[in-house]
């Protein structure tokens, strides 16, 4: 073993926007297998205060100085952002950690992913790291279900994240609304449990702007019927729930350490809890999904290995995601007319 | 087939909302863009709520209603501003504050900008404590008392008499109880009180509700942004007919499926209920000592003080033993006491009412609204049962309902 692939991965964190602040830099700080050794925001004072909070000695304002002081990088950019930037770092060898979604469309990910054919190009979607997405996932290939028949996945959070511009309303920055945003790691975690679908119908609320609410009908070929509704205007129960031939199974999919319920037919009694792994009492929070996620990725950098979910991973719910915006109906509200109903 | 709206000339114009990210301002921004096809534009503090308005087509621009650049920015090529924004968060002097020099700062900045109309929402609480019978716009003004309606009586004053001293037409909208798809005081608060306790009804709820649908209201202020007589004036806006505050509640019970809900006291009653109830909650001390029984950490931090010495030693010479062990005890034991008594668990909590909001409540006020119909051509369209129909179709969806 050589003595860098020994030591903690060297990373640079690039965008030093609430996500970087809230997750990856604690993750990183928490991690063994990586730290974070240089930060970048065009906003230099941004990337100084953080770097005093998290004792990080370097930073810079532009991404060209990455490879001179990291091994790796993280991408924390507004979404337009993603490709061009990724695109850069890859080509200069740079194992990159994109965060969700993966760029604002298809076109834009294949371009990633051929700029990672000699390097490693993961995605944050560290949905996929919570122990629960893992359970449903196993669960589901065990077949203790029986036949899946129906899923419906019902997320919605009145938005409250700190925002300090507007591009996440803006299609030709973020690349569309709440499918795009919340949708990423939702689609992603549809994909990763239940395959490809075969037909779908899509309908959002957006007006000639971006999607705050929007609903999914998923069919596929083993015919599972799905429905996923999202929202960034509503609170939903923020569950997952699936029904099998033989049971249900009930999944938090908004908190890192959510409960789940397994209910079998017929039987009296029902498993209810958090999933864990053997020897932890707990999933540990967001921030143990994000280390997990800079572990994971860490290792494959060091190991040669493909990280759990890398850019062609990713680029499947892109596609979808894609599929979705082409073929979109409008929901439809009885409170949107302005004038009374008439009567029946 | 009756003739377009007047408010169909806004077509193509571009107009300012403050407070768009709001329940009364984001309505106003969606009709103006699917019904009038206005070009819209909005003043958000934050983006973090502007997610309901980035649905369409509209230009945000970010500022503070208080800063008058910012707002001056916002304004420019804007011909007609209608002023929303309120306070809603800080302190009771922050929200005056906002309401205030918010207002101030949007007559200025929409002279400088040229702007022909200034829409300023004001409030039914600008007449203050009302009384039984007809109230309409030559009633007197009055402080009701509290800060929100306090400040909006001295911001509706400074909108009127910046009309005659500036070059600009203000035209003053004085709203009733709003309420409808994703309100807040008259529909979410309404609903979250019935769902976590009881609601007084002052005398069985038989003073009078003037209630309009959010609707209504809109349809009001894209009158007033165009009618000619309205320059100047204020306009009371309600709904067509008032009716008694235990229909406006026991609608909202029937929507949420809940029973019993309410409870009615006189008005002597509620406020005894409130000054029995404030004296029943914990006090700073009580609750200090709370918190310090349960964490031994902050309990020995407190203790190390400089101020909690010189209190110790006060105690040691100046109480008994026994009442200086008693104090001990009472300090250190795990076990709560203090605060208020356990509620019986069978009852809900009876919400408290100020003796502000009893006289709120209390009167059998009827709104009249013939001045609006007439001067600008103001029709409310829905009562108050088509109203709640398109609230419960709302709340279904926004999962509010069980």
């Amino acid at each position: 073993m050589s003595e860098s692939s020994r030591n903690p991965l060297r990373v640079a964190v690039v965008g030093c926007g609430a996500v970087a602040a809230i997750h990856h830099l604690p993750a990183l700080h928490s991690s063994r297998l990586a730290e974070a050794v240089l930060l970048v925001d065009k906003d230099r004072e941004r990337a100084e205060g953080l770097a005093r909070e998290f004792g990080i000695a370097a930073v810079a304002t532009d991404a060209e100085e990455v490879p001179s002081k990291a091994e790796a990088a993280i991408v924390a950019l507004p979404n337009y952002l993603h490709a061009p930037v990724a695109i850069d770092l890859l080509r200069g060898g740079i194992p990159t950690l994109v965060e969700k979604p993966m760029a604002r469309t298809v076109a834009e990910c294949d371009a990633m992913i051929e700029a990672a054919v000699e390097t490693i190009l993961a995605v944050g979607l560290e949905f996929r790291f919570f122990h629960s997405s893992s359970l449903v996932r196993q669960v589901l290939a065990s077949g203790i279900l029986g036949a899946v028949r129906r899923f419906d996945l019902r997320q919605g959070v009145v938005l409250e994240w700190p925002l300090s511009s507007d591009y996440l309303f803006r299609k030709d920055l973020a690349g569309g609304g709440v499918l795009m945003d919340f949708g990423s790691h939702l689609l992603d975690l549809v994909l990763w449990w239940f395959g490809d679908p075969a037909t779908i119908a899509y309908y959002d609320d957006a007006q000639g702007g971006t999607e705050s609410d929007c609903r999914l009908e998923l069919s596929f070929s083993s015919g599972l019927e799905g429905r996923v509704e999202i929202s960034r205007i509503r609170d939903l129960p923020n569950t997952c729930r699936i029904e099998g031939e033989r049971g249900t199974l009930e999944v938090g999919i908004w908190d890192p350490d959510p409960p789940v319920t397994l209910s079998l037919n017929g039987s009296d009694v029902e498993l209810k809890g958090g999933a864990v792994a053997p020897g932890e009492n707990g999933g540990g929070g967001f921030r143990e999904a994000f280390r997990r996620q800079i572990d994971d990725f860490a290792q494959a950098v060091r190991e040669g290995g493909t990280p759990r979910v890398s850019g062609a991973e990713a680029r499947r719910s892109l596609q979808l995601i894609e599929t979705c915006y082409a073929t979109r109906g409008d929901l439809e509200f009885p409170w949107m007319s302005w004038l009374p109903s008439e009567a029946p | 087939m009756s003739a377009p709206p007047s408010y169909q000339g806004l077509a193509g114009r571009r107009v300012l909302i403050t407070g768009g990210t709001g329940f009364i301002g984001g309505r106003l921004a969606e009709r103006l863009i699917l019904e009038v096809g206005a070009e819209v534009r909005a003043l958000v503090r934050t983006y973090t709520h502007a997610s309901r308005l980035a649905r369409f087509p509209i230009e945000l621009v970010q500022g503070d209603v208080v800063d008058e650049r910012a707002v001056r920015r916002a304004a420019d090529g804007c011909d007609v501003v209608f002023h929303c924004a309120y306070g809603t968060s800080g302190t009771q002097r922050h929200r005056a504050r906002v309401n205030l020099k918010g207002t101030e700062s949007v007559l200025g900045a929409a002279a400088a900008a040229g702007v022909r109309r200034v829409v300023h929402l004001s409030t039914l609480m600008v007449y203050g404590a009302t009384e039984d019978g007809d109230l309409d716009e030559r009633s007197p003004r009055r402080f009701f008392g509290d800060a929100y309606s306090n400040s909006k009586l001295r911001a509706e004053s400074l909108a009127l008499s910046s009309a005659a001293s500036r070059d600009l037409e203000v035209t003053v909208l004085q709203p009733t109880a709003v309420y409808g798809p994703f309100g807040g005081v008259w529909t979410r608060n309404v609903m979250s009180q019935l769902a976590s306790g009881r609601v007084i009804l002052v005398d069985g709820g038989s003073g009078l509700c003037n209630a309009v649908y959010i609707d209504d209201l809109v349809s009001a202020m894209l009158l007033a942004a165009v009618e000619a007589k309205a320059a100047g004036e204020a306009f009371l806006i309600s709904g067509e007919e008032p009716f008694p505050w235990s229909e406006l509640y026991g609608a909202f019970e029937t929507m949420m499926g809940l029973e019993e809900r309410t409870v009615t006291m006189s008005a002597k009653e509620a406020r005894s209920h409130y000054r029995h109830d404030r004296w029943n909650r914990p006090s700073i001390v009580s609750e200090g000592l709370r918190m310090l029984r349960g964490d031994e950490e902050l309990r020995d931090r407190v203790l190390a003080t400089r101020e909690a010495s010189l209190a110790q030693w006060m105690i040691s010479t100046v109480l008994p033993e026994a009442a200086q062990k008693k104090l001990k005890r009472r300090l250190l034991s795990s076990r709560s006491r203090g605060g208020p008594e356990p509620r019986d668990s069978d009852e809900l909590p009876i919400h408290p009412m100020s003796p502000l909001m009893v006289k709120f409540f209390l009167p059998k006020t009827r709104v009249r609204i013939d001045k609006a119909k007439e001067l600008l051509g103001y029709r409310p369209a829905f009562d108050f049962a088509a109203g709640m129909e398109r609230t419960r179709e709302w709340a279904q969806w926004a999962n509010l309902l069980s």
